[in-house]
């Protein structure tokens, strides 16, 4: 293969890659906006929250517990870290979001999504201190050599799990009767209501839903970030930036937005340099604001989510 | 009436006794990150403090030392914000601080015009002993005596001739980047490319990628925290680019990196040369008693690194200075003003007229083995 054609394929792959990242974060995001028309700052703590529950499953209960090999030990605790995300959704959902929300007050639980975020901030750092932790699933290590192109075990694991998540719940969205109800709330919360349905019971599903995949978001970064208590916050600009490039609640644009910003990244490494990475994305932020505000993909409100 | 008098008096002297033996404190604001990032920098420091503190609880010519400490957040803004609320609630003689250099920058000018010393043990930027300032004293060595050892032995050691640099895009990052361009180009050698990036880079495929494009590449000074250090490495091992992932390149490094990144980096970091301050395996008996001390308190499967001895060798300092007469900040600058080889964990102390420590004489270079230990260079 020729230089110049291996490179723009490897860059290309690493760029996919990291899209896949940024796609398993801002899912759950979109789908939030998508039912809620709310912006929840405190998803990236999520996704922190399911990193860390990722790193002592895989290196404490399921290795040091279970005896499970590290493989075995990675892969459940993707599970427990969507577990523990949807848990924690759950709960604050029922502490935070559910009353405000009740009150009928559309700026509260907005702010609140930020008081959530400090709290868990705070929390993760009193529990767990500032000292990075170190966490490599057995697959990052493994590097993947196919001719010129490279790529680690981690990647394609993070692909497959990316690409299985959207179609799960492009399925859910699509065919079953909760994802029917879900779109029906979204297109119109009080006809949903009159309809049968129980706006409130699938609002808090859709949270569940959305800290779950933020969860296991978090298992899968893990590995690849610098794994602190504040780990999230490196993430969450760049995911809102693909959410409204995407189009704001709109799951298709959001999966197009995440794999073209990683590709987008990926060539401005190579050519522009990587300190223009933020410069780049936040340009095409603006230009999409300006000409293309619905974002990538218009739909009319009724089809988001 | 005599009596009500007498008590009058005696509760008088016993107010100004009282009010006397408070004033016999050092006053000590540390302002380091505790939040963010680069929190890990200052809860090390802060170990370092305490284990420090302990040693020296005995007052020293009548003074015992005290401390309060902020977060600084390793932010401009927030440091700013620390240093304000510790001069204007604690008054202190000295602040220790901060660990990074935007943040370090930021405080300079306010201890400045506080006339308050300001002890920095761990930023590199040139700026802060080159800018002027009557009280600021480094022990850390700067980006010019990282940065310029590490261009000789990559030239003249390593024979190397081209090199990529990465770097962290702050002020420390780009002195460091600086600091090594221009003397390995005077040498003769060529930077194929300077690579920096912000601290929310998480995933360093697309940069290893570049590299490997880059062709021949001897050497890659690379000016970053820990964590960011360890995913370039492992990134750059799975190009096959250093020596780590069967590459030829070297990965070079200065003091920035806490002991221990080589444990986790794994394998990739076999290969990396770096230029070190603090060395555990040094023998020296000011370093092995810290140790000793260090595990007792922290215990022992846990070895310190040198934020925690840089930390531990800003207090050690006060105290000297306090031992050698200093009362108040002003006299605590005479004194560090005047200090020459004044031994602590991380070498000897001798500030030069702009107030950074000028002995380098325990700086050596180490090489991360195929076991992941250390082997010391004798190069300087």
């Amino acid at each position: 293969m020729p230089d110049l054609l291996a490179l723009l394929v490897q860059q290309s792959v690493n760029g996919v890659y990291l899209g896949c990242l940024y796609v398993m974060v801002a899912l759950g995001l979109t789908l939030i906006y998508g039912v809620l028309n709310q912006i929840n700052f405190a998803h990236a703590d999520f996704v922190t929250v399911g990193a860390f529950t990722a790193f002592f499953t895989a290196t404490r209960f399921a290795t040091k517990v279970l005896g499970l090999p590290d493989a075995g030990a990675y892969l459940l605790s993707m599970f427990t870290a969507l577990g523990a995300g949807a848990l924690l959704g759950l709960a604050v959902n029922a502490a935070v979001f559910a009353p405000l929300r009740d009150r009928g007050d559309e700026l509260r639980p907005l702010i609140a999504t930020i008081g959530v975020s400090v709290l868990l901030e705070n929390a993760q750092l009193a529990l767990f201190g500032p000292i990075p932790y170190q966490f490599d699933s057995p697959f990052t290590r493994e590097t993947i050599r196919l001719g010129r192109i490279f790529f680690s075990g981690q990647s394609v694991l993070v692909v497959g799990v990316s690409a299985a998540v959207i179609a799960a719940l492009y399925a859910f969205m699509r065919f079953t009767f909760l994802g029917k109800a879900l779109r029906a709330v979204a297109q119109d919360r009080e006809t949903a209501g009159l309809m049968g349905i129980n706006p409130s019971l699938l609002i808090g599903l859709t949270i569940v839903i959305a800290s779950a995949l933020a969860g296991m978001a978090g298992a899968l970064l893990g590995p690849v970030l610098v794994l602190s208590p504040f780990a999230g916050a490196s993430l969450i600009v760049k995911a809102f930036a693909i959410v409204i490039i995407g189009g704001f609640g709109n799951m298709q644009g959001t999966i197009i937005a995440g794999i073209l910003v990683g590709i987008i990244e990926a060539f401005t490494v190579q050519y522009l340099g990587s300190g223009l990475i933020d410069l780049v994305v936040f340009v095409l932020l603006l230009v999409m604001l300006v000409v293309r505000p619905t974002g990538l993909i218009a739909e009319r409100k009724e089809e988001n989510v | 009436m005599k009596l009500a008098l007498k008590a009058a008096i005696f509760a008088i002297a016993c107010a100004m006794f009282g009010a006397q033996a408070q004033e016999r404190v050092i006053r000590i604001g540390v302002v380091m990150p505790i939040s963010g990032p680069g929190s890990y920098f200052g809860v090390m420091g802060r170990e370092g403090i305490d284990l420090a503190l302990e040693q020296v609880k005995q007052p020293i010519n009548g003074y015992r030392l005290q401390v309060q400490a902020e977060d600084s957040a390793c932010s401009p803004l927030q440091a700013t914000n620390a240093v304000k609320r510790v001069l204007d609630q604690f008054k202190p003689h000295i602040v220790i601080g901060d660990e990074c250099s935007d943040a370090s920058l930021a405080i300079a000018p306010i201890l400045e015009q506080a006339k308050v010393v300001q002890l920095n043990a761990g930023s590199v930027t040139m700026k802060l002993t080159e800018s002027g300032y009557k009280y600021v004293f480094r022990i850390f060595p700067n980006a010019e005596q990282q940065s310029l050892p590490l261009a000789k032995v990559a030239y003249e050691r390593l024979k190397a001739r081209t090199a990529v640099i990465l770097y962290e895009k702050t002020n420390a990052g780009n002195d460091n980047a600086d600091g090594f361009e221009k003397p390995f180009v005077a040498m003769g050698g060529k930077v194929l490319a300077k690579i920096d990036f912000g601290r929310d880079v998480n995933d360093f495929t697309a940069i290893a990628t570049r590299i490997a494009s880059l062709g021949k590449v001897d050497v890659l000074p690379t000016f970053a925290l820990e964590g960011q250090t360890v995913r370039l490495s492992q990134a750059l091992a799975q190009a096959r680019v250093v020596k780590g992932g069967g590459g030829n390149a070297v990965q070079m490094g200065s003091i920035w990196l806490p002991y221990g990144y080589d444990q986790k980096a794994g394998q990739a970091s076999q290969g990396y040369v770096r230029i070190v301050q603090f060395d555990p395996t040094e023998n020296r008996k000011i370093v092995q008693d810290f140790i000793k001390a260090f595990h007792a308190k922290y215990g022992a499967d846990k070895m310190p690194t040198h934020i925690n001895a840089h930390a531990y060798d800003a207090i050690l300092l006060v105290a000297e200075a306090v031992r050698r007469g200093a009362t108040d900040s002003d006299s605590i600058r005479d004194r560090f003003t005047k200090m020459k080889d004044v031994e602590v964990t991380t070498g000897r102390i001798s500030f030069d007229p702009k107030g950074q420590n000028s002995d380098l004489s325990v700086v050596h270079f180490v090489e991360t083995q195929n076991d992941l230990s250390w082997k010391g260079l004798s190069w300087r």
